[in-house]
């Protein structure tokens, strides 16, 4: 749950949302206006990772801007250098477990690497990438695997939740996948892509939904219901 | 009766009356049809009308024709207008041709795409010819068919009984076949000349047409007497179905393609004008189609097609211009066989269409007669009614004409002859087609009850043990008391079913009130008042189900996974790709498995790195969290493992033509890594067999050695049937069933063994006894033969001094040993019977369900421990065991479809057909996931229990929640079937799954009474051994 106590971190988070509920449909606008939408899967529509990386980079200066100052002091005693290098070699790193991970789970085999290692990097992107640009190598492992509790930092719950939520997506989105509609999206990876996407947009929707009741219920105490619904919806506990 | 809910094999009982519910509901749902199998011959034309003599034969005959059959594939009624097809339409305008509007019963076909093998276009062509069937079935044979004739014969659908071209056939008429290769698979051996085209390459619409064209010429032109060479000619084109397929009922390509077929009928009609005798050409289509192309469902545009009738010479069209009549499919039968000069087929229920009918009224007459006679011979019509009645008033009027040539009379019996066959044809379609649905009814109303019975049985069992005890001591009612309740309600039942009988005026067999039935109406009203009782009795006593909150995210995504698997049926593409349900199930388990031991690992190499001393101060944690750190490269390997078997067989519908990893391993250049890997199954299972005999009484390794004896029964049949190379030549030549013989035989010999050692044991024990003051040493040294395992030794003499027998252990390990042996066994059965790529199959159920009961333990899994999880622990094994048995099924090929059947594993070792073996081959060989799994499950649950008590309590809930599991899906299923009867694919996906539950509930039956058959075992022989005991005692 959030914690109305931190109100900059609330508005940065509520912020950050924001810009996500809105630069991703956009993109997805764009490219299915564009009649793109079908050739996700495929190495020409690299740019939009391109651009995903690049939004999320920005996001994540955005929520990084004005963290308390030992924080700062901590990333500043570090060689910046090295930093992104361990970072960019751990998500390689992730990168190819997705990619394994994804074939293992059901995958072709032996065609469609192309595509499947673009659902990776996009997985990659969309999970464990901001948890990276906000806390750094060591703390995202630990939280990516649940060890190291994230307590009351409302930025790293947001975080989390998306990367849970996208991961939910893209497994939910092969459920199409089989049924016989013969349409041209039930192409592998078109639904697991547009279910991640989903999924990454749908936690943002959430987040920015849960801000505003939970200030709206500041004033109206009805809704306190509804709050811990939501709550209880959009916490997907760790397994 | 009240205590039943108690009662250990309650879930067992519940599940034999679901299956009798189920067997009423398949009774309902498959009208059993009479097919006489009678052929008609052309003696059978009656010769006397009601006393007058007419020559049968000569009056019948129509004359010398030669019947054209078009049939054009997905021919929309629309389709005949001038705009496409001129010429047809310029026919029907001077009438000299008629159109009738034809319903046709729509098939569908899934075109594959992709060039596959040659065993899988057999498996994808069973779907299309049994869409086909109906079609093809109704216009040749003149009956409507039923499933039975079509689940009858799985793997060669031909026509069994009487049909148009059997008669010409045996009339020595010439039929001659071009188009589309169903035909020919329909009536095999009864074509004089033929060229079939397969219609699997969607893709090509020019092709397939000008495959049947080019024959044209030839076999239009006439003989040297100018008379066509054949008499029933049949042409059918794919080309438009194809079309519509790619492009839609809009496409351009339309129009050119039915001028082309508009060609074929002006030139098969003018080169018919120029023969010596007269020809018939029918036009039709199966199908019609949608705008958007495909065909599937009920809707006009698909149902409607044109049949146009036209004849060389002689003919007017007797209706007038526009929409001709609606006439039934059924109708062509006759039709063709009268223009024939061949007898009617034998179960045919149409009639002549009305513009063939002869001018000649004697003729014209004696057809109607000829065509009732045949109705009215059909068993399915009572004497006693007013169609049939009316049938003898018409034959009187005929036989009046026949006598004094009143042109009165004639018309009177044309009218009379008219109403009954209307009456006749109406009558008999409602009593063969119609599904029984006051039976279907009460079977699935049956099946809800009974599943909620079990559902609360479940429930009472998960409650801890000791609730349920001092749950009864309350007041008992008398048992006279019980008998009289059961008594009202049951008056009760029969009442309300007998009201619902007579207020729903069905014509349901259920409520004919014969002998038979009326024992099967009272049986059921039993039944129904029985399961209430139980229902009743077991939801009074559930009343501590805090177990339940032990239940982790992985049992809440079993469970789940399980009750949402039933509603997924009400998809038809999750029938057909159930496999697909299933492996996305799986996954999900093996990916939170996955998370959850991941996370143990990250923990430890924390804990390791911080160096913290919690860890190394509770060591029982410390061993807790190697054990799931150790666990985690198993399931990555598992992971893979699955990955690999799921290559292995493509199955479903639509990616069935996708070559697999099975079409690879049996090319022939891959001959020698299919033998690798059947051998490394082979040699997987032999290790795993022994492994299990650690539980058994291996005295003197005799069963290590029957079991390396039997794999090498199993390698030698491999090597006899060719699918494996061997050094040694010779053993080629063996013959397989004494090899298969010898098998069977040490496999019964390691059972005979196993009880010959326990029943042994006792009786040299119980002669012991009478010194029972002996100390133990000596005691167990008389036995010396059963030192090689100390198992063996420690269950009898341990607590011996003060209490002689702990039964209850020995009873146990009976348990074990015989389920162990149980498995070993099927595991080998089952690889005898598996195909080479298989083999490897029978290893990995029990790799996986090892790993995964380790990876679900509650202990291992839960941060909080101390509590006992051991009834949560048989819920998810349960379930989990379950799971797997379904994956591996589809793993291994088999499908929903009766396609996947294998046939070939039914005549392992046999030399001639013998049903029951055959067929529990066949159910062996397609259950064997299920099996293997379930088995592995009930192999454990002694094990991991402690005490005899505990054993017969867990396999009391296991089994309860197997059953439950059953009866839930067949009961969700029935609606689902009844919902969805008039269905399209009812036939080629809802019917097939009735099948396949009926088998799994057979078998889940058959398993459940096997574990219970081990316990009664367990039970008999510490019965014998005490009797014994006490004889020598005294």
């Amino acid at each position: 749950m959030f914690s109305l106590n931190n109100q900059l971190e609330l508005r940065k988070v509520t912020i950050s949302s924001l810009i996500t509920c809105i630069y991703l449909p956009s993109i997805i606008t764009f490219i299915s206006y564009r009649g793109l939408l079908y050739s996700v899967g495929n190495g020409s529509s690299f740019y939009i990772l391109v651009l995903i990386f690049l939004a999320e980079l920005l996001k994540s200066f955005y929520l990084n801007a004005s963290s308390d100052i030992q924080a700062k002091k901590n990333k500043a005693s570090k060689s910046r250098v090295s930093d992104i290098l361990k970072s960019f070699v751990f998500l390689l790193v992730v990168l190819f477990s997705y990619f394994v991970g994804i074939i293992l789970f059901g995958a072709p085999l032996l065609e469609c690497h192309e595509e499947t290692l673009m659902l990776a990097a996009l997985m990659t992107l969309l999970t464990v990438f901001p948890l990276i640009a906000h806390t750094g190598v060591e703390a995202s492992m630990q939280l990516v695997f649940g060890i190291k509790t994230y307590g009351k930092d409302t930025i790293i719950q947001m975080l989390i939740n998306n990367s849970l939520l996208t991961v939910c997506g893209a497994w939910l989105g092969a459920v199409v996948i089989p049924l016989d509609w013969n349409t041209p999206w039930q192409q592998w990876p078109i639904p697991c892509y547009l279910g991640a996407v989903g999924g990454y947009v749908l936690s943002n929707v959430l987040t920015v939904l849960k801000v505003s009741l939970m200030t709206a219920a500041q004033k109206y105490p009805a809704l306190n219901f509804v709050v811990k619904v939501m709550n209880s919806l959009h916490n997907a506990k760790k397994i | 009766m009240l205590g039943w809910q108690k009662h250990r094999w309650i879930g067992l009982c519940l599940l034999i009356i679901a299956l009798g519910a189920f067997i009423l509901f398949l009774y309902g749902f498959f009208p059993l049809k009479y097919h006489s199998g009678k052929v008609a011959h052309m003696d059978d034309l009656p010769n006397f009308i009601h006393g007058v003599s007419i020559d049968g034969q000569e009056v019948y005959n129509s004359g010398e024709h030669s019947v054209v059959l078009m049939v054009i594939d997905s021919l929309r009624y629309d389709f005949v207008t001038e705009e496409y097809m001129p010429f047809t339409a310029e026919l029907l305008k001077n009438k000299s041709a008629c159109i009738y509007v034809s319903l046709a019963e729509p098939p569908t076909v899934t075109m594959p795409r992709i060039k596959s093998p040659e065993r899988k276009i057999l498996k994808a062509q069973w779907r299309r010819t049994i869409n086909f069937w109906r079609d093809i079935f109704a216009m040749m044979t003149g009956s409507v068919s039923t499933f039975a004739d079509v689940a009858l014969n799985f793997g060669a659908p031909a026509v069994r009984g009487d049909s148009v071209l059997r008669a010409a056939a045996a009339r020595g008429r010439r039929s001659v076949m071009y188009g589309d290769d169903t035909w020919l698979r329909l009536f095999p051996g009864l074509w004089a000349e033929y060229d079939g085209t397969t219609s699997f390459y969607v893709t090509d619409y020019t092709e397939v047409d000008n495959n049947v064209t080019r024959h044209l010429d030839k076999v239009l032109t006439p003989d040297d007497k100018n008379k066509p060479t054949f008499d029933f000619l049949v042409l059918h084109y794919l080309g438009l179905d194809h079309i519509g397929h790619l492009q839609g009922a809009r496409s351009p390509q339309i129009k050119p393609k039915l001028l082309e077929m508009d060609a074929v009928v002006k030139k098969i009609f003018t080169a018919m004008k120029k023969w010596d005798r007269n020809g018939v050409l029918f036009i039709c289509g199966d199908h019609g189609m949608r705008d958007a192309g495909g065909h599937g469902g009920a809707t006009p545009a698909e149902v409607l097609v044109p049949l146009v009738v036209d004849k060389s010479d002689d003919f007017e069209c007797p209706h007038p211009l526009g929409p001709g009549p609606t006439v039934a499919q059924v109708d062509m039968a006759p039709s063709i066989s009268w223009l024939l000069n061949v007898p009617i087929p034998g179960d045919s229920t149409g009639r002549v269409l009305p513009a063939l009918m002869p001018q000649d009224i004697r003729q014209h007459l004696y057809l109607l007669h000829v065509m009732s006679a045949h109705n009215a011979k059909q068993p399915a019509l009572p004497t006693d009614t007013e169609v049939f009645r009316q049938f003898m008033r018409a034959e009187k009027q005929f036989a009046q004409y026949l006598a004094t040539g009143q042109q009165s009379a004639a018309k009177i019996a044309k009218e009379f002859y008219e109403e009954s066959l209307e009456g006749m044809a109406k009558h008999l379609t409602e009593t063969t087609v119609n599904f029984d649905l006051f039976a279907l009814g009460v079977a699935s109303l049956l099946l809800y009850i009974v599943a909620a019975a079990l559902l609360s049985i479940v429930l009472f069992s998960l409650q801890p043990a000791h609730r349920k005890i001092s749950g009864t001591h309350h007041h008992r009612p008398s048992k006279a008391g019980i008998a009289l309740a059961y008594f009202v309600i049951s008056a009760i039942c029969i009442f309300l079913l007998t009201t619902a009988c007579f207020l729903t005026e069905t014509k349901s067999r259920l409520c004919s009130f014969d002998p038979w039935w009326a024992i099967a109406f009272i049986l059921i009203a039993l039944t129904f008042s029985l399961t209430y009782f139980i229902l009743k009795s077991a939801i009074e006593h559930t009343k501590d189900l805090t177990t339940l909150k032990d239940l982790n995210a992985i049992d809440y995504l079993l469970i789940g996974g399980t009750l949402f698997h039933a509603w997924s049926f009400f998809g038809t593409s999750f029938i057909e790709e159930e496999h697909m349900t299933w492996y996305f199930f799986w996954n999900t388990l093996m990916l939170f498995v996955l998370v959850r031991t991941l996370t143990v690992l990250m923990v430890y190499i924390g804990k390791r790195l911080t160096g913290s001393t919690e860890v190394q101060d509770k060591p029982e944690l410390h061993k807790k969290m190697v054990a799931g750190v150790e666990v985690l490269p198993k399931w990555i390997f598992l992971i893979a493992l699955h990955r690999y078997l799921r290559t292995m067989n493509q199955t479903g519908d639509r990616w069935l033509f996708l070559p697999d990893t099975a079409d690879w391993l049996n090319e022939p250049q891959n001959s020698h890594i299919l033998q690798i890997q059947m051998v490394i199954g082979t040699l997987a299972t032999l290790l795993i067999c022994i492994r299990n005999l650690q539980y058994s009484n291996n005295i003197l390794q005799m069963h290590t050695a029957l079991t390396v004896l039997s794999t090498l029964c199993i390698l030698a049949y491999r090597v006899a049937t060719k699918s494996l190379d061997c050094l040694f030549s010779d053993v080629e030549t063996w013959d397989t069933v004494i090899i298969v013989n010898v098998f069977w035989g040490l496999i019964t010999a390691q059972f005979v063994f196993e009880f010959l050692t326990y029943i042994g044991i006792f009786k040299t024990c119980g002669l012991n006894n009478t010194t029972l003051n002996k100390p133990c040493e000596p005691c167990g040294h008389k036995f010396e033969y059963t030192k090689p395992k100390a198992k063996t030794e420690d269950y009898f003499y341990d607590s011996m001094v003060e209490e002689p027998w702990n039964v209850n252990e020995v009873k146990l390990n009976l348990v074990r040993s015989i389920s162990h042996l149980m498995l070993n066994n099927m595991m080998l059965v089952v690889i005898l019977l598996m195909r080479p790529h298989n083999v490897i199959m029978v290893p990995s159920i029990y790799l996986t369900c090892v790993l995964t009961s380790k990876c679900l333990d509650h202990k291992l899994l839960d941060a909080k421990s101390g509590r006992n999880t051991e009834t949560v622990d048989v819920v998810s094994q349960t379930l989990a065991h379950l799971w797997i048995g379904y994956v591996f099924f589809f793993y291994q090929g088999n499908s929903n479809s009766l396609a996947s059947v294998d046939l070939g594993s039914g005549y392992v070792g046999l030399r001639e057909y013998c049903p029951i073996r055959v067929a529990a081959r066949m159910g062996l060989h397609a259950y064997a996931g299920p099996a293997l799994a379930g088995c592995t499950l009930f192999c454990t649950l002694p094990v991991v229990a402690e005490t005899w008590e505990q054993y017969l309590q867990s396999v009391w809930r296991a089994c309860n929640i197997f059953a439950f599991q059953r009866v839930y899906t067949l009961a969700i299923y029935c609606v689902i079937a009844i919902f969805f009867r008039h269905h399209l694919f009812v036939w080629s996906v809802f019917s097939p799954k009735l099948l396949y539950d009926l088998t799994a509930t057979v078998f889940t039956v058959q398993a459940l009474s096997t574990i219970a058959v081990i316990v009664g075992l367990a039970h008999m022989t510490s019965w014998v051994a005490r009797v014994v005991t006490q004889k020598s005692r005294l």
